[in-house]
């Protein structure tokens, strides 16, 4: 079931790791120091990134789910888990950077923000995701709920935004419809990091899913063995 | 339309012949309201937007009670089978739990509202018309997604843990508006004022309501 092809995957690491170090390179000696905020500021670039894979992970994750539900192959099952594995590791990442960068900044580890809300929300429904998927035995059963959940969560996210927004934001705007709010270099240094990050997101998800359907493997053939002597002893008397 | 109707009828009569959703609710509303009470200091004066947040903190933690007995009932003696392979379709199933879970709630609060009042100052009666409209589109969110979820927490193994730890996270945005609607409600603001929180509130109910339906046949098939 696992494709006996060349394996791509040293040349992704490679590439990814080549576009980390060219990351690093430009966020702290291409990309100039900002006016007021300093040093701190250089996190902005990884938060953004962070930001980029964890939403790429929860789009994944609502489409397989989608994709499931109406063909029912497991294998947008396995997609799903992976994507929203990765998803919550980012999340988190997002979470922490940001708290990093606001507590010097705004002076507080944490506001009531409409993106930080919603942040938290969307890691909210990512480890719930984890606990339904802990708590369903059936393999099919746990496939659909977990698609259901997943498609529930990418639809409560722009509510939760929103809602949030009702409230006044002191988020820090940085890319508007009208352009881009940054010196150029910068700019170069923050599309270095987003292209860095998602390669990372594609290296990941591509290694979860491999594991995650081996573990699907080993699992039938565990309970094949675990049926086979019945069937024999059967067979014998 | 009939078939549903008839699973709404049956609910409601069990009910009451037995109250074990109503009880269980009711119950911990009234116990929610005297702690939050202990936990205010005595003597301060409850500003409306706390009394709002007291409020939906009861009626969010005792629907959750309600919610996760809705489908109880169904799993004794493979009910929830019987019910499939009657002509009820699943939508027509997600549709009745849904009403029964949106009256179940608003029976709780008519007993979890008095109390409130008499616990927290009868200055925030005079809200009451504008109170049950916000009531009202809470109430059809919280079961809209309540039953989507009661009805995939029926299938897994820790139900009765299970379903807040899924259905909150989701349902967040709904008590967020709620609170703050209420909040403005009980300090006496007009409705234009809080108008846009109930669209925002509107607009979750029909997504939901919406979303329900649709994977209905995907939740109850398995």
């Amino acid at each position: 079931m696992i494709p006996r092809t060349r394996n791509p995957e040293p040349v992704l690491i490679t590439c990814t790791a080549l576009l980390f170090a060219a990351a690093v390179y430009a966020v702290f000696f291409h990309a100039p120091a900002e006016r007021v905020m300093g040093l701190v500021q250089k996190i902005f670039y990884f938060h953004l990134s962070c930001a980029l894979v964890a939403f790429l992970s929860f789009t994944t994750a609502c489409i397989s789910g989608v994709a499931y539900l109406v063909s029912r192959d497991l294998k947008w099952d396995v997609l799903g888990a992976a994507a929203m594995e990765i998803g919550l590791v980012f999340t988190t990442l997002v979470l922490a950077t940001g708290m990093l960068w606001g507590r010097p900044v705004w002076n507080a580890w944490w506001t009531w923000d409409p993106r930080l809300t919603t942040s938290l929300i969307l890691w909210f429904i990512f480890a719930a995701y984890f606990i339904l998927r802990a708590a369903v035995k059936k393999r099919q059963q746990r496939a659909a709920y977990c698609a259901v959940m997943a498609i529930a969560g990418f639809v409560d996210v722009p509510i939760v935004f929103l809602s949030a927004r009702l409230w006044r934001s002191i988020h820090p705007v940085v890319i508007r419809a009208d352009g881009v709010n940054m010196a150029p270099p910068m700019l170069t240094a923050l599309l270095v990091s987003l292209a860095a990050f998602a390669a990372l997101w594609g290296v990941l998800l591509r290694r979860r899913v491999r594991i995650l359907a081996m573990a699907e493997q080993i699992r039938i053939l565990e309970h094949r063995l675990d049926r086979e002597p019945a069937q024999a002893r059967r067979a014998r008397y | 339309m009939r078939p549903a109707w008839l699973v709404i009828r049956k609910d409601l009569r069990a009910e009451l012949r037995r109250p074990q959703a109503m009880i269980a609710m009711l119950f911990f509303g009234f116990l929610l309201l005297v702690i939050l009470d202990v936990a205010v200091p005595a003597g301060t004066e409850i500003a409306p937007e706390t009394g709002a947040g007291i409020l939906w903190v009861a009626i969010t933690f005792s629907s959750v009670l309600g919610l996760g007995r809705s489908f109880d009932r169904e799993k004794e003696n493979h009910c929830l089978e019987g019910l499939l392979l009657s002509p009820l379709s699943p939508e027509g199933l997600f549709g009745a739990k849904m009403a029964v879970n949106c009256i179940f709630m608003g029976l709780a609060e008519l007993a979890i509202l008095p109390l409130f009042f008499i616990l927290y100052g009868d200055a925030f009666l005079r809200s009451l018309p504008a109170l049950a409209l916000v009531l009202l589109l809470a109430n059809s969110g919280f079961a809209a997604t309540g039953t989507l979820f009661a009805a995939i927490t029926a299938g897994a193994d820790r139900n009765e843990a299970l379903l807040p730890m899924l259905f909150f996270p989701l349902v967040m945005p709904l008590i967020a508006m709620a609170v703050r609607a209420t909040g403005m409600i009980f300090a006496g603001a007009p409705l234009p004022e809080y108008s846009s929180w109930l669209q925002v509130m509107a607009a979750f109910t029909l997504i939901f309501t919406g979303l329900g339906f649709l994977v209905s046949r995907h939740i109850f098939r398995d």
